[in-house]
């Protein structure tokens, strides 16, 4: 008897086979694909081709003028095409960039100039034109480069020399604000004011101290002051050689000079009609021959021309025909720059690829060694990549022992119970708080708080000192209790291992008695009337009361602490037992058998945790922005100048840097290339971290791997 | 099988030790001893000598407690939170459980081998020199005078000698018992306490294990757990027949394997239970 029941539908059949369930499992596996695929090649073509020096092309606007520039894209919307142009000459047109409708272009298919120079500038961006003179020698057009490149060697010298006078003035500088720290450290240790003695000079009267401490400030203050007088005459001398040569450009900007009668025909052979009447309204000599004339013709009814009439130099004008036989005559527009501002030239239309490349390179070379220049827009990232490394290493010297040490003692002498699994699953939970709340904790506490205790004491950083006595009483209390913390240990570890009930209640008098005594000397320390703070003289100003290098890489040590924990953890979890057992059956200790046997076996493990907690660390941006990145960073917080770390200084921060250059920067149209080259680069130190995690960890695993199977 | 029955049921049960055993000098002997994880008690009142520089072997059904009484002797017990004991036992007449005793020290003492293999994570060398480490010794040619000697001991030597500075997982698994063999006589212990350290080898590396034990006995003491009837015969001395936490009959090997006292030992080492 067969039932209905008992046969199966063809749906059944279809839903046991699991056919939908491929093809939608399938179908997400592929969009996921695709979509990390895209934003990589995303990232990766803005990014690479950014620094990628691209032909200038210049049109001509229907209305006369011209404009120019390198083309960023082009869309064709309803049959009329949009470019997009980096046109540069910001000092003379007043933008990077400029977006141009087809309508208003003669004619839409760029051309462009072999002849043309791109210099990179010191400031104001890049500027595009045609040479036309140099400053300093009389040479042929053809030489120009080779002149420019060797004035460059030049002034670089003469920077230099000026970075080393403007140096030595700096630290004269500092010699002074040390010495007026010293006063000031006096002042505050005898409560007077030497505001006076400084002043006259008169230190008569005054304690030993107090007078040293005015006398050297008298004497560094005129040591200054002599060596300033020689140095600025230097600085002044070497300003002035810097200011003293200069290249005269012709910009791609037309300026009408008139309409005069020319025969299109004969222009178009590279002949002029009518030079006089050109000579004249150009305002130049006639010398009676031929002008030596080349056109190049820009599109429809346009040419530009570069004309020399005898014994002058070449200049460019723009012909464009209007009715009949007259033809309107402009002029480019000349720019005068310093050779000293130049950072990098070359001639974008004439350039082969290697050239190219070449300068690609250069490019790379600077964005990764350079300074920053026009706020970020342009040249280097290294004080930013710089800063992100120095605050990494310090994060991960301050997150490992914290890490390793309280994981190790959670899977190692921990007792498992309650609290265990109750402090292990707040620390998970830890490793998903928002970051920004790291931020704002490590700016409320380690920089107002700490920081302000470091800077001047705790009436600095918000709490009202104790009357002494009361402090020295407390003081007393909290030996005491110090004491018995220590005598309960002691006593614990020595009792008796079969009376455990009476071992486990003194290991939590124990425990309880050191958290107390660790509260009250945190307690002590913030209620002490006899501290003052290591930075009081320098007050208002902060040292450490404010967002620097130490409480970042401090914030980001809180923040990546759960993940090496956990990593930790897993590790340690992950040592078979019968190695601590084959360990201890030797008679080896605790210590011992973790120091010999249980880390260098977790190591694998506890390094991977490690660098994902660096990588994670790199890319945080959110609580950089409170506690100590700023866009522009003059010093380093790592450099050759005493004590080479310098953990009170702010710095630049690759994360935060692309944040302030695409949302901040008042240009942010312009700073948008540099972001996609920034983010490449972020991109490529966090993948090449954990890429470094992956092949150390396989590399160490080999290491107990055992052949037997 | 009444007997048994009567420890099933947890009767008070004497066990039977021959007087050929109770002669010799003992150089651990066990005292009224009784150990529980937790409530659990898994050692009931044993009682019983292990002979000088004779080979004793702990037999008895699965978990009948050998493992636990093994591991007791040199106090690895003391790792496990839940445990808890009663009685003593003696090391050469000094009381291995009182509270005064070094347990780090008395380990020191003995010679522990697992019955899966387990070397450490490195070289050849510092696995068989790891207990002169742990003790501090540095001096080069102290450490290899030991590692030679003990790998030699473990009849191992020759197969590894060239090698030394390869990882101790290189080994195969009957040479990783080997090693852990010359890493336990490394600090020429007293005792010799070998957990079925044959069970995860072939018949090959097993007979070598044993012809090792054969050439040990005499220099050490050994105590060992094994399954194999046939090895308990092969190279044991004095065997001791283990039955839910007591110890039931213990003799020399010949006795139990041919006329024991008891009808239940001569059951179960004739494999008619267990
Ligand atoms: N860590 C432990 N916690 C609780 N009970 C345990 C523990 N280890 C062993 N036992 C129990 O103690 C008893 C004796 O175990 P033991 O390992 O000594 O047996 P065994 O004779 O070695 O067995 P086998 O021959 O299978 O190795 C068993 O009932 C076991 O369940
Ligand atoms: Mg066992």
């Amino acid at each position: 008897m067969i039932g209905p029941s008992t046969k199966r539908s063809s749906q059944t059949q279809f839903a046991a086979q699991g056919e939908p369930m491929v093809w939608l499992s399938g179908g997400m596996f592929a969009i996921a694909c695709l979509m990390i695929l895209s934003l990589l090649a995303f990232v990766l073509w803005q990014g690479l081709s950014t620094l990628w020096p691209r032909n200038y092309s210049i049109y001509g606007r229907t209305d006369g003028s011209l404009i120019a520039g390198e083309l960023y894209s082009k869309e064709v919307v309803d049959g009329l095409s949009k470019l997009y142009l980096r046109t540069g000459n910001y000092d003379v047109s007043n933008q990077h960039f400029a977006y141009v409708s087809g309508a208003e272009l003669i004619d839409d298919q760029p051309w462009s100039d072999p002849d043309l120079w791109a210099l990179e500038r010191r400031e104001w961006g890049n500027l595009y034109g045609f040479p036309k003179a140099l400053s300093w020698t009389n040479c042929e057009p053809g030489q120009f480069a080779k002149e420019v490149s060797v004035g460059m060697l030049e002034t670089a010298r003469i920077d230099q020399q000026l970075a080393q006078a403007k140096d030595e003035l700096k630290r004269a500088d500092q010699g002074i604000s040390k010495a007026r720290l010293g006063v000031r450290r006096v002042e505050l240790a005898q409560k007077i004011d030497l505001q006076s003695a400084i002043d006259s000079g008169v230190v008569d009267g005054l304690d030993p101290r107090a007078k040293a401490a005015v006398e050297h400030l008298a004497e560094c203050t005129r040591r200054a002051e002599e060596m300033m007088i020689g140095i600025n005459q230097r600085i002044g001398e070497l300003e002035q050689k810097r200011s003293e040569r200069s290249i005269l450009l012709e910009l791609p900007i037309a300026q009408e000079l008139g309409t005069i009668p020319l025969d299109w025909a004969e222009l178009s052979n590279g002949k002029l009609s009518d030079p006089e009447a050109l000579a004249k309204l150009l305002g130049v000599e006639f010398g009676g021959q031929a002008p030596q004339i080349r056109a190049s013709s820009m599109g429809q009814d346009q040419y530009l021309c570069k004309i020399g009439f005898a014994e002058q130099p070449f200049r460019r004008i723009l012909v464009r025909r209007a009715e009949g036989t007259n033809c309107v005559i402009s002029g480019l527009q000349e720019h005068s720059i310093l050779l000293a501002d130049v950072v990098r030239f070359f001639e974008p239309n004439g350039l082969g690829l290697l050239g190219r490349f070449g300068v690609y390179a250069s490019r790379w070379w600077e964005f990764l060694t350079g300074a920053p220049r026009e706020a970020g827009m342009e040249g280097g990232f290294f004080p930013a990549i710089w800063g992100t490394v120095v605050m990494t290493i310090l994060m991960s010297m301050a997150v490992m022992p914290f890490g390793v040490l309280a994981a190790l003692y959670m899977r190692e002498y921990a007792r498992s119970g309650w609290l265990l699994s109750a402090i292990r699953i707040s620390i998970n939970n830890l490793a998903g708080v928002p970051s920004i709340v790291y931020g704002v904790f490590g700016l409320s506490f380690f920089c107002y708080i700490v920081g302000g205790y470091i800077d001047g004491g705790p009436v600095k950083a918000g709490f009202e000192p104790w009357p002494s006595a009361v402090w020295f009483s407390a003081l007393a209390v909290l030996s005491v209790v110090g004491l018995a913390a220590f005598a309960v240990s002691v006593l614990s570890g020595q009792a008796e291992a079969r009376r455990s009930g009476f071992r486990s209640t003194l290991r939590w008098a124990g425990g309880l008695l050191w958290l107390a005594t660790l509260m009250g000397i945190a307690w002590l320390l913030i209620r002490s009337p006899h501290f003052q703070g290591f930075y009081q003289a320098q007050l208002p100003t902060p040292t450490f009361g404010k967002g620097c290098l130490l409480w970042a890489a401090l914030t980001l040590a809180l923040l990546t602490l759960p993940v090496v924990i956990v990593a930790t953890e897993e590790a340690l979890s992950a040592v078979p037992n019968s190695l601590r057992e084959g360990s201890y059956a030797c008679g080896a200790g605790k210590w011992q058998t973790i120091h010999r046997i249980v880390l260098p076996y977790a190591r694998p493990g506890i390094i991977t945790g490690f660098i994902l907690a660096m990588a994670r660390g790199a890319g945080e941006v959110a609580p950089m922005m409170l506690v100590g990145a700023i866009p522009l960073a003059t010093e380093l917080p790592l450099d050759t100048e005493f004590p080479f770390l310098h953990g009170s200084r702010s710095f630049m921060h690759l994360g935060f840097q692309i944040y302030s250059l695409g949302f901040q920067s008042q240009n942010s149209e312009a700073a948008k290339p540099m972001v996609f080259t920034a983010t490449l680069l972020l991109l490529a130190i966090v993948t090449l971290l954990n890429q470094t995690a992956i092949w150390l960890r396989a590399r160490l695993r080999k290491r107990f791997q055992t052949s037997q199977f | 099988m009444n007997r048994l029955k009567a420890i099933a049921d947890g009767q008070t049960f004497e066990s039977v030790i021959h007087e050929e055993v109770l002669s010799r000098d003992p150089v651990v002997s066990i005292r009224d001893f009784s150990l529980f994880y937790n409530r659990k008690q898994a050692l009931y009142n044993i009682t019983m000598p292990i002979v000088k520089g004779m080979v004793t072997a702990l037999v008895g059904p699965s978990g009948c407690g050998k493992s636990t009484l093994l591991r007791s002797v040199n106090r690895m017990n003391d790792l496990i939170e839940t445990v808890r004991i009663e009685g003593d036992m003696l090391l050469n007449g000094e009381s291995i459980f009182a509270p005064s005793v070094d347990v780090i020290q008395l380990r020191k003492r003995m010679g522990m081998v697992f019955q899966k293999p387990n070397p450490f994570p490195m070289s050849i060398f510092e696995n068989v020199v790891y207990p002169l480490r742990i003790d501090g010794e540095r001096d080069k040619t102290i450490l290899m005078q030991v590692c030679e000697q003990s790998l030699r001991g473990a009849a191992l030597w020759e197969e590894v000698k060239d090698r030394l500075n390869e990882s101790g997982l290189s080994l195969s698994g009957g040479q990783q018992q080997r090693l852990c063999i010359a890493r336990a006589i490394a600090s020429d212990p007293e005792v010799l306490l070998l957990d079925e350290p044959c069970s995860a080898l072939d018949p090959i590396a097993t007979g070598k294990i044993e012809d090792l034990i054969d050439r040990l006995r005499g220099e050490y003491s050994i105590l060992i757990v094994t399954h194999n009837m046939q090895q308990a015969s092969r190279i044991s001395d004095h065997t001791a027949f283990m039955y839910l936490g007591r110890l039931v009959e213990m003799a020399e090997t010949s006795t139990i394997f041919t006329r024991p006292t008891l009808s239940e030992t001569e059951d179960y080492v004739t494999g008619r239970f267990g």
